[in-house]
């Protein structure tokens, strides 16, 4: 036993010292191209170059899109091995996963170049996090050749989502990839025309009569969250929707936002009688969009509500959604619309691979292909684009069934502020979830106190 | 002969209880089979309302077995990894615990009692611990997401049952045949590879199966500690599955999953019968 563990130790020990010499010095130089390149002194052909010496690129993302993956291989794969990098997808179950993997490796130790992380796909929260422990490499987006496909005038409403990613500056430390908005769908096989609700007033009166056939994923999952937050919007005392959920909660404060989002969180209890049971009657929110799915493919539900702008298409094409699957303009006037995006986290190991392969991504090819193979919208702004490239994004776009994208768009708006989606999120886990008697005012103050800063 | 004759004389209660046990063995695999040739299959319908082969052609994307069998899947590589992975723990774990068995079995020494509980440890403590605090560590070391590292880590929850179970091998060989062999002028080496190991081999056989079948479904340690870069059936399949909804393509890639498995058990059978019952002692 004893020997076996002295071997064990001692090839530990050997193992990690080989490799601790040759990464410690690409690391140094890492760390030096960083600094250069975001002070402006390294011209993109060096970055180029550079991309050609390192190892590989990891790319971590939610790989539970077998399109998505399809795509990502057959595409993406070579396109960046003509660039001479070897691109390594690397799937992972949660995105929190790949953020939870950069913020251990810093802790341990590991800090610029010396992590294995190198782009990440997120938004929201995972951002939020990063951005808040300076997880991230630095201001690169308005500095690749490609970000001229991107509105960054900060005059321009178009510019919105570039610049704030869920209220969170972004401060170009990450890049738009996809553009999406919470749209709904229904069985068009159980659901009339003329009974599909426009508001959550709607909504209601159809579940009086039809009770049991509507639900939403459960918060804290994201898709959750938005529901919420549309919920809230639609309920807002003072009739302006989204506007005063663009300020952070600092600037908001605990007592204002409690008014502003009771009467909404009032409506969800409210329904809650009417939404789809588990055993037990007590209500079934399915913990995330695959679950919801299910239950909307087994007509269990007659809705289902998530981001996809192009959802049903590809629920038809890959069967996840029932035949008579149609989209639907819900709530009017106050569907959410947002960005998710490419980041580079600050340990990023290979980061000039990062630069060119978020910089390809940002390309039009890059962007039509994805648009019209895994129907995941363009994160490029199309006015940015010349006349000939705006038609090739136009006939990639897959099919809409039941509304336009100029009803989309007509309809679209703005989320929360990420620092207001916690406390959101806190509040309708006690009010709703637990069933607390507690005024929504003090749930609020709590939920507040609780994220004060550190 | 024998066993055919006695065959025949099953009685209606003996086929319903084999009958039952059949049913439980492969009724699972029978949905995940008929999910995985499904196009669309909602509930309350019996089969699938659309199969597969029905929108093969028409589909832009590979669908069901067309995802599982492309390498887009990762089914090729995670099972060549869950192989690899499998087999060197194996090896790993044998080196460690077969002289451990050895002294556990024959050897009495202070503090032994207390050492077999404490083998048990890691049986005890919630893997998703183990990872996480290994995760540290590894970290440090630049063990984390090499093979190396999930090698290492797959030793911790197999070490106990293979040490377990040599040992009690060991306990069922006494010490006599070894000790003949010697008189009779045979050699250290020759003892272990004519005697000793002949000896041990079912037992051993059947340890080394079970760890590697323990390898080959440890989830946590390997997502852990691989860092998402290692890919292996239950992670893939985990990954695929974390949604809770199990569409075709998932359905396929467990059923991938389980062959090694069953590929193996069918090997050891035959081989733990022979040297139990035809070569066995008497050789």
């Amino acid at each position: 036993m004893k020997k076996s563990r002295a071997v064990a130790a001692l090839l530990a020990a050997s193992i990690s010292l080989a490799g601790a010499a040759t990464v410690a010095n690409a690391a140094e130089q890492s760390a030096s191209f960083r600094q250069d390149y975001l002070a402006g002194a390294i011209t993109w052909d060096k970055v180029e170059s550079r991309a050609k010496g390192e190892k590989e690129l990891n790319f971590y993302y939610w790989g539970g899109d077998d399109t998505l993956n399809v795509w990502i291989d057959s595409v993406v794969r070579p396109a960046m091995a003509e660039r001479g990098i070897k691109l390594n997808p690397v799937r992972i179950a949660a995105t929190k996963d790949a953020v939870d993997l950069v913020l251990t490796e810093l802790a341990a130790g590991k800090a610029e170049g010396e992590g294995s992380v190198d782009v990440i796909w997120l938004n929201g929260e995972n951002f939020f996090t990063l951005a808040q422990q300076d997880a991230l490499w630095g201001s690169f987006a308005e500095t690749l050749p490609n970000s001229k496909n991107f509105v960054w005038d900060p005059a321009s409403p178009l510019s919105s989502p570039n610049l704030r990613d869920f209220g969170t500056e972004t401060n170009g430390r990450e890049i738009p990839w996809s553009g999406e908005q919470y749209v709904c769908a229904m069985n068009g096989q159980y659901v009339q025309a003329a009974d599909t609700p426009a508001t959550f007033a709607d909504l209601k009166a159809y579940l009086e009569d039809n009770p049991g056939k509507f639900t939403y994923v459960k918060p804290p999952h994201y898709v959750g969250n938005t529901f919420v937050q549309e919920a809230i919007y639609a309920h807002n005392p003072d009739g302006n929707g989204a506007e005063p959920f663009q300020k952070s909660v600092n600037e908001l404060g605990a007592e204002e936002l409690a008014r502003l989002i009771a009467p909404g969180l009032d409506y969800l209890k409210a329904i809650e009688p009417l939404l789809a049971t588990a055993d037990g009657g007590k209500p079934r929110y399915p913990e995330d969009t695959a679950a919801l799915d299910n239950m909307f493919l087994n007509a269990e539900v007659y809705f289902n509500c998530k981001f996809g702008i192009y959802a049903v298409n590809s629920g038809l094409i890959t069967g996840r959604y029932p035949e008579a699957a149609r989209e639907f303009i819900f709530p009017e006037k106050l569907m959410i619309k947002n960005k998710n995006y490419l980041a580079i986290p600050l340990n990023s190991p290979n980061p000039a691979s990062a630069l060119v392969f978020a910089d390809y991504m940002s390309s039009v090819d890059a962007q039509a292909s994805k648009l019209k193979t895994v129907g995941y919208p363009v994160g490029i702004d199309p006015t940015q684009l010349s006349a000939n490239d705006r038609e090739l994004v136009k006939i990639a776009a897959p099919s809409h069934y039941g509304v336009t994208s100029e009803d989309l768009d007509a309809n679209a708006v703005a989320d929360t502020n990420a620092s207001l989606v916690d406390i959101i999120e806190a509040t309708w886990l006690e009010y709703i979830e637990r069933g607390s008697d507690k005024p929504i005012a003090d749930i609020v103050a709590d939920a507040v106190g609780k994220s004060a800063p550190e | 002969m024998q066993t055919a004759s006695r065959q025949m004389k099953l009685s209606v209660f003996q086929r319903f209880y084999i009958l039952a046990i059949v049913a439980f063995v492969l009724g699972p695999f029978l949905p995940l089979i008929i999910q995985s040739l499904a196009f669309r299959w909602a509930w309350p319908d019996l089969l699938p309302s659309t199969w597969w082969l029905e929108r093969r052609t028409e589909s832009p994307v590979p669908l069901a077995w067309d995802y599982v069998l492309s390498p887009y899947s990762q089914v090729g590589i995670a099972t060549i990894n869950t192989l690899f992975i499998g087999f060197a723990a194996t090896l790993l774990c044998l080196m460690i615990c077969l002289p451990a068995a050895r002294a556990l079995a024959r050897n009495r020494f202070r503090g032994k009692r207390a050492f077999e509980f404490l083998l048990s440890m890691p049986l005890i403590v919630p893997e998703a611990v183990i990872g996480m605090a290994l995760l540290m560590i590894y970290i440090r070391l630049g063990l984390a997401g090499s093979y190396t590292g999930i090698i290492i880590a797959h030793l911790i929850p197999t070490i106990p049952y293979m040490v377990r179970m040599l040992t009690s091998v060991y306990q069922g060989l006494a010490p006599d045949y070894e000790e003949q062999a010697a008189i009779l002028g045979a050699g250290r080496l020759q003892i272990l590879l004519r005697v000793t190991l002949p000896m041990l081999m079912p037992g051993l056989v059947a340890g080394a199966l079970f760890t590697f079948l323990v390898s080959s479904n440890v989830f946590l340690l390997t997502f852990f500690l691989g860092q998402g870069r290692i890919v292996t059936l239950p992670t893939l399949l985990f990954s695929k599955i974390s949604g809770g909804s199990l569409d075709a393509s998932a359905a396929g890639i467990a059923l991938v999953a389980s062959l090694p498995g069953i590929v193996l058990f069918a090997l050891s059978e035959r081989l733990v019968r022979e040297e139990l019952f035809v070569g066995g002692l008497g050789r």
